[in-house]
């Protein structure tokens, strides 16, 4: 029972401490130590737990576009992603907006062209509301990169 | 000093305490892990095979881990959706609890870096921390599963284990509250220095905001929308506290149910949030406490009458499953009695004769109501919490012509099920 009982408490003691070292170690520790300190990989999330933590004004999110005979139409996010979650819906977690860095494009192109082998050409749009407060109706739009 | 510090230190962790608390968490982590991961497998080829579009998280895994999953063939990522189904469901059930959680955590974790795009949010961080205590015991197989029904023991309900994986979990989404909260007002959170739920409501349609009811009503309200964003950070950090007060523990937990409500009704937030935490709340009830109410209603049923299960005695198969059924009568709502030992049948109701006790199992209520073979597994589905989640099967249209065959199959071949040799041709029956 002792025996039992010392073990309990050591992993007790490290757990504790690992829990709460990687809870503030992003944010608080490495600006307190001006270095970025060990992580521990494969258990927690790699900068606490910032649920929401910071919400600006404006608001990005990624647009695929097919293209057919020179003809332009937006793909719906639903048919690109099809999962369906239970009790919310992953598109309007902004998922797709994963795919607007240009070093997703090749896989994505791929992934694009064997799902929807109708279009001729794809178009990766990143949208953009400056500021949903102040110019709720303005978006900006520019091309990320095309798909062949 | 040292004696209270140790006495305070027993009675956080080591102290022995009920463990049915953890084991009715164990469905619920089960079915979380099962709604968030199984719906990716819909879209195998999309999610998961080598035609799916995959993003990594490098900040979670290193790099060699990423490298050696992605190298798996198709055929190794079908065997792991088949091995993850197979433990979930096991999980679920609790049976062999804690490898079957084990398995079912490595299977998250070979998806999770097969692809993160899809399972991969930090609320699925919280749901792995959780998973890795419950992969370190097997506590939370001791009610409400397959092994204590295995193992027989009609007193499982009230097993006593160390407490203190019930205590890290608790500490867990105490801390989270803690921590989300702190982070919202330092770091670079901006909860009091700006006005993040007048965006959040103020997002365009396909933001992270759900069209709830009163949703533009909030939206042309900046100054309320501060009031609600400080009132959602002061129940945050009041919440790690309030759980730990006996006298404000409940009035938190109601709290935390609410708070959970309001986010699924209102953003587009993963499931976790809705099915992990609420029921992680509930760990913050007392187990002695929940025991003490289960031993009332129990005396409760034993001296308001029990109802009366009539059973063949000769048959150890029939013993054996009464052994069951005592293992889920969590308020021993059942009385057992071997007709091969009463004189007289019709002294217990006037419609029983040995021949009829011969030939199924019946169930006497006590306002007299007489049921007999399948149909008593009707009336107990809504008295035993273990079968609560049966009463669809029980109840499904169809099972009342089906289940009666099943049940006098079984009936008629269940000295083929006995352990005694002299029974075992099914001439006992005759």
């Amino acid at each position: 029972m002792k025996n039992r009982n010392t073990w309990i408490s050591i992993f007790v003691i490290l757990w504790t401490l690992l829990f709460h070292y990687e809870s503030i170690r992003y944010f608080y520790l490495n600006p307190l130590f001006h270095r970025n300190l060990p992580q521990m990989k494969f258990l927690f999330p790699p900068a606490g737990w910032i649920m929401f933590f910071n919400v600006g004004e404006s608001y990005g999110l990624a647009q695929v576009y097919g293209v057919k005979n020179h003809h332009v139409e937006e793909i719906d996010p639903h048919r690109i992603f099809e999962t369906k979650a239970v009790l919310y819906d992953n598109i309007h977690r902004n998922v797709l907006s994963g795919i607007l860095d240009s070093f997703q494009k090749p896989a994505f192109c791929k992934f694009l062209n064997r799902k929807f082998p109708q279009y001729d050409e794809f178009l990766i749009i990143g949208s953009y509301y400056p500021s949903v407060i102040k110019e709720p109706g303005r978006k900006l739009s520019r091309v990320q990169y095309t798909c062949p | 000093m040292s004696i209270s510090v140790s006495k305070i230190w027993n009675r956080l962790f080591l102290e022995e305490r009920p463990s049915i608390g953890l084991s009715f968490f164990r469905i619920f982590v089960a079915l979380t892990v099962g709604l968030h991961v199984l719906p990716s497998f819909f879209h195998l080829d999309d999610n998961y095979l080598s035609t799916a579009f995959k993003n990594y998280n490098l900040h979670f895994f290193t790099p060699e881990v990423i490298e050696l999953v992605q190298k798996s063939p198709d055929a190794v990522v079908m065997a792991f959706v088949g091995v993850f189904g197979l433990s979930c469901f096991f999980f679920l059930i609790g049976f062999f609890a804690q490898i079957s959680c084990i398995v079912m955590t490595m299977a998250c974790y070979y998806f999770y870096a097969l692809n993160c795009f899809h399972i991969g949010t930090l609320s699925w961080d919280i749901l792995l921390v959780t998973l890795f205590l419950m992969c370190l015991t097997n506590v939370h197989g001791d009610y409400f599963s397959v092994d204590c029904l295995r193992r027989g023991n009609t007193d499982a309900y009230k097993t006593q284990r160390p407490f203190f994986i019930q205590r890290l979990l608790q500490m867990q989404i105490a801390s989270t509250y803690f921590y989300t909260a702190l982070y919202k007002i330092t770091a670079s959170g901006n909860w009091l220095t700006d006005n993040p739920l007048y965006y959040l409501w103020n997002y365009p349609p396909e933001g992270v905001t759900k069209q709830f009811l009163f949703r533009e009503f909030f939206a042309a309200r900046p100054e309320l929308c501060h009031v609600i964003a400080v009132a959602i950070v002061v129940t945050e950090l009041a919440l790690g506290f309030l759980l730990f007060i006996p006298r404000t523990r409940i009035a938190a937990i109601i709290v935390g149910f609410i708070f959970h409500i309001l986010l699924v009704l209102t953003l587009h937030v993963p499931t976790i949030f809705f099915f992990l935490f609420p029921p992680q709340l509930l760990l913050f009830i007392d187990p002695d406490g929940i025991i003490r109410w289960i031993d009332r209603k129990r005396r409760q049923h034993e001296t308001t009458g029990q109802a009366k299960i009539i059973y063949d005695g000769h048959c150890g198969f029939c013993r054996k499953s009464l052994d069951i059924l005592k293992t889920m009568d969590l308020f021993n709502y059942l009385k057992t009695v071997d007709y091969q030992t009463s004189a007289d049948m019709s002294t217990l109701h006037p419609a029983l004769t040995k021949e009829a006790c011969h030939s199924q199992l019946h169930l006497i209520e006590p306002d007299g109501r007489l049921s007999g073979g399948f149909f008593i597994f009707r009336r107990i589905c809504w008295r035993f919490p273990m079968l609560f989640s049966l009463i669809p099967v029980f109840y499904f249209p169809g099972s009342n012509l089906l289940g009666p065959l099943v049940y006098r199959w079984i009936a008629k071949n269940r000295y083929l099920f006995h352990s005694n040799e002299v029974c075992k041709d099914n001439k006992c029956f005759l």
